[in-house]
């Protein structure tokens, strides 16, 4: 009955469709892929971000208090995308550790103090009371790092987490108001914070008592956030001219651009299905005008518009429901690919699609199929 | 739409006349203007001479033209107010037609624009069509493209197409133009014989009176 109908422009818009189904779907899962590969490399608790910030040291600021207030802390928390901000309150008075026999080294330090659920490891020894003579510590990981690094070169011993443990290192803290020695004890290492931890008790009492301050400004602020690599956050910070921990946002930045070109490509492909679709109903109008007597003749002997459009879309569904399905495996294939040979099956990926790609495909095939549907229907309508 | 499907159902005509007619068009036709109904059963001729709009009488009749004043009830449905899915329920199930210029799909073979209309509400079975080309001559012309049939053959199969639904009302628009006298009392008898099985009423316009058309009733238009 269909007469008049033009195969070139049927397999082009069928070809279309293709393409733009599988750059949107291949799109889709790569962006997923980034998305599960970016996790992995952010140091993480309960799904959260840590990352500390530090006011950009500029010529023009040099000279002028570049600390945090509480305002300033305030204010942090205050945003949508931070779910939590705590100030690195630090030493005010001088603070020299040295090590005792095994490591013959002293040197002047810094202490600090953070909030407890902003640590990644507090044992439950990790607290002080006035008169106590040891101070339990957290250590950064990195700051073991650094000293295994530099310790041959001095002669001293290198030191493995274990035996950082059982050290004997001596605090000497001394301010205006007086002098006293306390024993150090690292209780844990920090992946989290570098830097060298005391409870706050301890730092708030020392800093009051040999230094006679009580001072809750802070040159850092660590914040807790569901994504340290969120566009929001980072202009925000960029817009405060406050600094972060920098490898934890170049992945922000790759990952920023990488979503940019994946985005740019998932746009390409719904342009890409929009032109098909469009291509295929221009097909399906020129269909309808060439077979407009044999099409009105049918409807005068008594066929109804909607049962000739159900068999008209009845010829085009599954053709569409074909191409749709054909981009979906070709998408699983190169995602099985790209998991196997490029990424050599690294377990926070997955060799199947993610399931919002099928929801994706199934309302493509809705999509295509009700927008010619109704398309038809109107057409025959007007043949009336 | 729901049609109710009544012993006495109707065809009413009211104060009917075409838009690009003159009033006085009312005057000395007995169907233009005339407030008239057709019942099921009943056997109507209607004699109508060149341009007496017997076609556009006809189209109105089975709602494919709407340049007309007054109403067109079927039932106690104004078919002025049927919608497309309401007229092809109609036209599969109450009315059925023979058109004066045919209408057949070319391209089709005579059997597939007979299956056509068979397959759109099943009232025979696929062999009565046989049959019933058998009876009208064109039993060996059923697997021949309609396009290629000579007039008369094509007049014979539409004549069949109209018989293959269900129907309350048969519309015949100058049914004959095509035949000779034998075929045309042959193809008359079919269609009598199709309509008292259904008691129809069949509505037969055409240019001059015919007599082997054993009308209950007359109309000059």
């Amino acid at each position: 009955m269909l007469t008049g109908t033009n195969a070139a422009s049927r397999w082009f818009s069928y070809i279309g469709l293709g393409i733009g189904v599988l750059l949107l779907l291949s799109s889709l899962q790569m962006f997923f892929n980034i998305q599960s590969l970016l996790k992995k490399t952010s140091i993480r608790k309960n799904g959260f971000d840590y990352v500390s910030v530090t006011k950009l040291i500029t010529n023009d600021n040099m000279g002028q208090d570049n600390r945090f207030g509480p305002a300033d802390v305030e204010e942090l928390k205050q945003q949508p995308f931070i779910d939590d901000a705590a100030p690195l309150l630090s030493n005010k008075f001088e603070v020299v550790a040295s090590g005792g026999e095994v490591i013959p080294f002293s040197s002047d330090i810094f202490i600090e103090a953070l909030d407890h659920s902003f640590i990644d490891t507090v044992p439950p020894s990790f607290t002080w009371s006035e008169g106590q003579m040891v101070v339990p510590v957290i250590f950064s990981s990195d700051f073991l790092e650094m000293y295994n690094v530099f310790a041959p070169s001095y002669g001293l011993s290198q030191v493995s987490t274990a035996t950082a443990g059982n050290l004997s290192i001596t605090l000497r803290c001394e301010g205006k108001l007086g002098q006293q020695t306390f024993r150090a004890n690292i209780v844990a290492f920090s992946d989290r914070v570098n830097s060298v931890l005391v409870p706050s008790s301890f730092l708030s009492w020392a800093n009051k008592t040999l230094e006679g301050v009580d001072d809750t400004k802070a040159s850092r602020v660590f914040i807790k956030t569901k994504d340290a690599n969120s566009n929001e956050l980072l202009q925000f910070l960029e817009q405060k001219h406050y600094r972060v921990n920098k490898d934890k946002t170049a992945f922000g930045r790759s990952k920023q651009i990488l979503q940019g070109i994946i985005t740019g490509l998932g746009v390409f492909g719904i342009l890409v299905i929009i032109l098909a679709l469009m291509l295929f109903s221009f097909y399906l109008q020129l269909v309808i005008a060439r077979s407009k007597d044999s099409l009105q003749l049918l409807l005068t002997l008594g066929y109804s518009p909607s049962w000739l459009s159900k068999n008209v879309a009845r010829q085009f569904i599954p053709v569409y429901v074909f191409v749709v399905f054909f981009a979906l495996l070709l998408t699983q294939g190169m995602q099985w690919l790209f998991h196997h040979f490029v990424m050599y099956d690294r377990p926070e990926l997955s060799s199947f699609l993610h399931w919002s790609i099928l929801i994706i495909a199934l309302l493509l095939i809705l999509l295509s199929v009700i927008t010619n549907f109704r398309m038809v229907k109107r057409l025959l309508y007007k043949l009336y | 739409m729901v049609f109710l499907i009544i012993a006495t159902m109707q065809l009413q005509l009211q104060q009917l006349l075409p838009v690009y007619f003159e009033q006085n068009r009312k005057a000395s036709s007995e169907i233009w203007g005339k407030d008239l109904a057709f019942s099921k059963g009943e056997m109507i001729k209607i004699v109508a001479p060149s341009g007496s709009g017997k076609t556009s009488l006809m189209h109105f009749l089975y709602g494919m033209r709407e340049e007309y004043t007054g109403t067109i009830k079927y039932g106690d449905k104004n078919i002025s107010q049927f919608n497309a899915e309401d007229f092809a329920l109609h036209r599969s199930n109450h009315i059925s037609i023979v058109f004066q210029d045919l209408r057949l799909f070319a391209e089709q073979t005579v059997l597939e624009n007979l299956e056509i209309k068979r397959q759109l509400n099943p009232y025979h079975t696929k062999e009565k069509i046989q049959y019933m080309a058998n009876r009208l001559g064109i039993g060996n012309k059923l697997s021949s493209k309609a396009r290629i049939c000579s007039y008369g053959e094509q007049q014979r199969a539409a004549i069949i197409r109209a018989l293959l639904q269900p129907f309350d009302f048969l519309l015949l628009d100058e049914p004959f133009s095509h035949l000779d006298n034998e075929n045309s009392q042959k193809a008359m008898e079919l269609m009598l014989e199709e309509s008292r099985e259904r008691n129809a009423c069949i509505v037969f316009a055409d240019l001059e009176r015919i007599d082997y058309f054993p009308f209950t009733r007359l109309f000059y238009l």
